[in-house]
């Protein structure tokens, strides 16, 4: 038998020359790696579902940082009104300090709280010099955001003041619970 | 790169059937919109809950001059530690009048503890159906609920009465959902 030079012996019977070119292992594995991007793009589209899903065209209300909100299962969608925030120590109409709250729990009783009524009056003044011309008639909406440990009587008082001030549709803002369904 | 492949039998000496699609313009933009909407997204839903005061307005000038029967109204009376008491009145007359027992569950949410009402909002959605005065969804009228609580009742407490007096629903006309039926307003004593 004859003497062969060593080297690579698989498939060389093969008559064809690519079978020739690929089984000779002349060069070395091509750099060019393609990744399969396939997953990764699906994965992209369920972000950007979800995202759409929960976007909120309305954005974020602005929430005092001392107000822990109650939360509660049968509730309306926000509108646009004068913030009036109740905690603990103090009462804020859209961020401006308008009345004490520990004052109302010292007096223990129901009363008008002035600055509060000053502030939502010149409010509502402002709205019929802005918009009264326009023939809308004045919603009278606000909304409450009240701590959940405040007393009842404080927010009897701040609801009471914003209907003398021309506010009488009073909402509270609260979390949402997740719906049950009911009988 | 990123591409797809589109596989056919192409013939030697044919130009190739095998085309890639450039994905980077796609993944770019996609990358863009989840970046935008990460950027603006409102992670905490708030709601509000309605509430009427009751203040005498000028008098209207379109109103019937007939005088109507007044509706009836229902007094939610939680001032008591182990039941509510639920009255029908129709001005001052007490149409009818039940006892509900104060059984609080606690929905807890992460750190907050919720109670909740349900025995009372089962007997006020029964109320309502038995006794409720706007049930038509052409009436735009609301029926009135009054809540009477003492000065030294938490707000969470009467967040969680509302909820179980807005617990029964029902259409208003249009194309809006279900709103409550009710409508809350306090009682001064």
């Amino acid at each position: 038998m004859a003497i062969h030079e060593p080297g690579r012996r698989l498939m060389h019977f093969v008559p064809l020359k690519f079978v020739q070119k690929r089984v000779a292992g002349g060069g070395g594995r091509s750099v060019s790696a393609s990744i399969n991007l396939t997953s990764m793009i699906d994965f992209l589209f369920m972000v950007v579902v979800f995202l759409l899903m929960t976007f909120s065209a309305s954005g974020e209300i602005p929430l005092d940082k001392n107000v822990k909100l109650p939360k509660a299962e049968n509730t309306v969608d926000m509108v646009d009104a004068p913030m009036i925030a109740v905690n603990g120590s103090q009462i804020l109409v859209d961020g401006t300090p308008a009345g004490s709250t520990r004052a109302i729990e010292e007096a223990g009783r129901l009363q008008r709280i002035d600055e509060l009524f000053n502030l939502l009056k010149s409010k509502r003044e402002l709205w019929k010099a802005t918009q009264g011309g326009t023939g809308k008639s004045f919603p009278g909406v606000c909304i409450l955001q009240v701590d959940q440990m405040v007393a009842a009587l404080v927010v009897k008082s701040v609801f009471q003041t914003a209907a003398f001030a021309g506010y009488p549709n009073v909402s509270f803002m609260v979390g949402q619970l997740p719906k049950n369904e009911h009988p | 790169m990123g591409g797809v492949s589109v596989e056919s039998g192409g013939k030697g000496g044919r130009r190739s059937v095998d085309s890639e699609i450039n994905m980077i313009p796609m993944i770019d933009l996609m990358v863009c919109c989840i970046s935008f909407l990460l950027i603006t997204a409102v992670w905490s839903h708030m709601s509000r809950m309605n509430a009427d005061a009751q203040v005498p307005g000028p008098p209207n000038p379109e109103k019937e001059l007939n005088p109507q029967p007044p509706d009836k109204m229902l007094h939610v009376e939680m001032r008591q530690d182990d039941k509510f008491t639920l009255i029908w009145k129709q001005g001052p007359t007490v149409v009818n009048s039940i006892d509900v027992p104060k059984h609080g569950v606690d929905v807890i949410e992460g750190s907050t503890t919720t109670t909740r009402y349900p025995d009372l909002a089962t007997k006020i959605n029964e109320e309502w159906k038995a006794n409720g005065s706007h049930r038509d969804a052409s009436d735009k009228k609301m029926d009135q609920a009054v809540l009477h609580t003492d000065n030294k009742t938490l707000f969470k407490e009467i967040v969680s009465v509302i909820d179980a007096i807005y617990t029964p629903k029902r259409d208003f006309g249009g194309a809006s959902a279900q709103r409550p039926a009710f409508n809350v307003t306090f009682s001064v004593n």
